[in-house]
């Protein structure tokens, strides 16, 4: 038996009792109407009493069912996708079951917001990842070291080339404080200082050539720092602020290669400046000599024209010389390929330099073979360089001494090899290094003849620059030098 | 009585321009000796004690600076005075210069009638003849 049902018995009985004790107490004539005695009073109150009881288990019963009702009720609602709509229930409960069923909906409404919400937040996630793999990558792709601390100094962000340039693991070293990530102090210190925007940095950004050790070299970097702005408007622009940086990006740029360019050009221009003069103040003093009379007979006078003459070729051939390799340099030279026969063109530059081989009373031979073969080259260059080689020799042998010129083929590696050897004055072993650089005249050589230091660096320059082929020299000082050009044999040689 | 002529030593490479400005300079009445680098015109200054010396900047074994500034960190030729001839077209630096005797420097291309009115005013003598 329920709970319910005990208390409808207890009710049924405490009626019937107090009932009884009512029916007793009254003596009135209505009550001695009924002309009952004791006994019959109390079966009239027993009657009562389980009347009042069974009312009482009714309405309790009802009651049980609806607020079970009303529970379940409520337990469809609290399913945030339930369509159902539940019957309301009766004993007066209906206006509760409104009540919860207006803050359940209320509820079902709020939760959907937030999966919607959920699923945007979702969405931006993958969207944020999506940008940030893409932002590593293109950071990744700049070739300048990039990397951005946070307003704690700590690594941020950075790209492989930072974390080559500084030496540094970019998965250990994220979130570590930047100090402990760089050991170059004085960039740890540009970049804590942009971020404290220490005034001496107008606009907060700094830009500062720096020179760091790398493989065991001096490299030099230039490099910019610049604070980020929190983007808080401070009506000066974000970034601008000295108190407002969030962090700092720091971008480092290898400019060593530009440097030595730099370097090199401006000693170009030097040496073209300081060589050009030199003969021009041997034309100048001599033509005033003339002019003043200072050659005292005929034969002086004759020697200053002849000394003029020469200075002025001297010049000239300087001009062409360096001319034709800044073209080459510049990459604006003309090159016009055709199929050459290497044999053919050795030969002309022999008759060219024959007449000043004989002056000089030097032997020059050519001694390559009739072979047929070609290379794929610019004609005119191949024979400059040639005859330059040619000329070098007979300037630098001395009379009753001997040029050969040879040509070798080598059909597996598909190269001409073409050889002018002398035995002539020969090169000291600490020039040979130097021999093929702008300028560069072997010390013991200016005795012996003129020269612009620019025609072997030109031989380099056609063979090795414009046709890929490649210049050698072997030489020992008293015995001779064989300067050899090699060049790739054309397709269908 | 015949006068000592004043002695100036001439300092370059270029074989023309040691001939050109010889020349000009004999022709004025100064005895003159060359030689064509730093080694070689050290060694002439420290045995002729030259009153002036005329060298070019760029040459080879010794530059130019490098034998002045040779020749006044030695004892015997601290005092002798030079003049500097280049073909560079920038000026030489002041602290470089200071460690030596040079007292002018003349820039290629040069006029022979301009260097020797120098050596002249340098020796404190006209030309003899």
């Amino acid at each position: 038996m329920s709970v319910g049902k005990w208390l409808s018995v207890g009710v049924g009985i405490v009626v019937t009792l107090l009932t009884a004790l009512f029916i007793s107490l009254d003596s009135t004539p209505t009550v001695s109407f009924l002309g009952t005695g004791p006994l019959m009073q109390f079966a009239i109150a027993g009657i009562f009493g389980g009347l009042v009881g069974l009312a009482h288990y009714m309405v309790i019963s009802r009651f049980n069912s609806e607020l079970r009702r009303l529970m379940n009720h409520v337990s469809i609602l609290a399913r945030a996708d339930s369509r159902e709509l539940p019957v309301p229930p009766g004993m007066g409960l209906a206006p509760l079951a409104q009540v919860i069923e207006q803050s359940m909906s209320s509820l079902r409404e709020r939760c959907q917001t937030l999966v919607a919400k959920r699923r945007e937040l979702e969405i931006q996630l993958r969207i944020a990842e999506a940008e940030r793999r893409h932002t590593e990558a293109v950071l990744n792709s700049i070739t300048d070291a990039v990397l951005v601390t946070d307003a704690f100094n700590e690594l941020a962000l950075a790209n492989n080339a930072a974390a080559t340039v500084l030496g540094f693991d970019t998965s250990y070293s994220l979130r570590r404080p930047i100090d402990q990530v760089i050991d170059d102090r004085s960039l740890v210190k540009l970049i804590k200082d942009t971020l404290e925007g220490v005034p001496a940095a107008p606009g907060h950004r700094r830009h500062v050539e720096h020179r760091l050790q790398r493989d065991g070299r001096e490299h030099v970097y230039d490099i910019k720092v610049a604070g980020i702005g929190s983007g808080r408007s401070n009506g000066r622009g974000a970034g601008t602020d000295g108190n407002d940086s969030v962090g700092v990006v720091t971008v480092i740029r290898d400019v060593t290669r530009e440097r030595e360019i730099a370097e090199m050009k401006s000693d170009i221009v030097s040496s073209v400046s300081h060589e050009l003069r030199t003969p021009l103040s041997s034309i100048k003093a001599y033509i005033e000599m003339l002019i003043d009379g200072e050659a005292q007979d005929e034969q002086a006078r004759a020697e200053f024209y002849n000394i003029i003459q020469g200075e002025t070729n001297r010049l000239s051939r300087l001009i062409d010389n360096s001319l034709n390799i800044s073209r080459i340099e510049a990459g604006v030279v003309r090159v016009q390929r055709e199929q050459v026969s290497i044999p053919s063109l050795v030969r002309d530059a022999v008759d060219v330099m024959q007449p000043q081989a004989r002056a000089r009373n030097i032997e020059l031979k050519d001694a390559s073979s009739p072979v047929y073969f070609q290379v794929f080259a610019d004609k005119d260059m191949i024979y400059q360089a040639t005859l330059n080689l040619l000329g070098n020799a007979v300037k630098y042998t001395p009379s009753g001494g001997k040029v050969t010129i040879s040509i070798e083929v080598d059909e597996i590696d598909r190269k001409v090899y073409v050889r002018v050897a002398d035995n002539g004055v020969g090169i000291p072993a600490d020039d040979l290094p130097h021999l093929f650089e702008k300028f560069y005249r072997v010390d013991q050589h200016k005795r012996l003849a003129q020269g612009t230091g620019l025609g072997l660096n030109l031989v380099k320059q056609i063979i090795e620059t414009v046709h890929g082929g490649k210049v050698s020299v072997v030489s020992e000082p008293g015995i001779g030098s064989t300067f050899t050009y090699s060049l790739p044999l054309a397709d269908n040689s | 009585m015949t006068e000592q002529k004043p002695l100036i030593l001439v300092v370059d490479d270029e074989t023309h321009i040691l001939h050109v400005v010889s020349l000009k300079l004999r022709n004025a009445g100064f005895e003159v000796i060359t030689a064509e680098n730093g080694e070689e015109g050290f060694d002439q200054a420290v045995s002729h004690l030259p009153q002036l010396i005329i060298t070019d900047f760029q040459m080879p074994f010794m530059s130019g600076l490098e034998m002045c500034q040779k020749l006044k960190e030695d004892p015997r030729t601290n005092e002798l005075r030079a003049l500097m001839l280049t073909a560079r077209g920038f000026s030489l630096p002041t602290e470089a210069l200071q460690k030596t005797n040079i007292v002018n420097v003349l820039s290629k291309p040069f006029s022979p009638k301009e260097i020797l009115a120098k050596v002249q005013e340098l020796t404190g003598m006209k030309a003899l003849t």
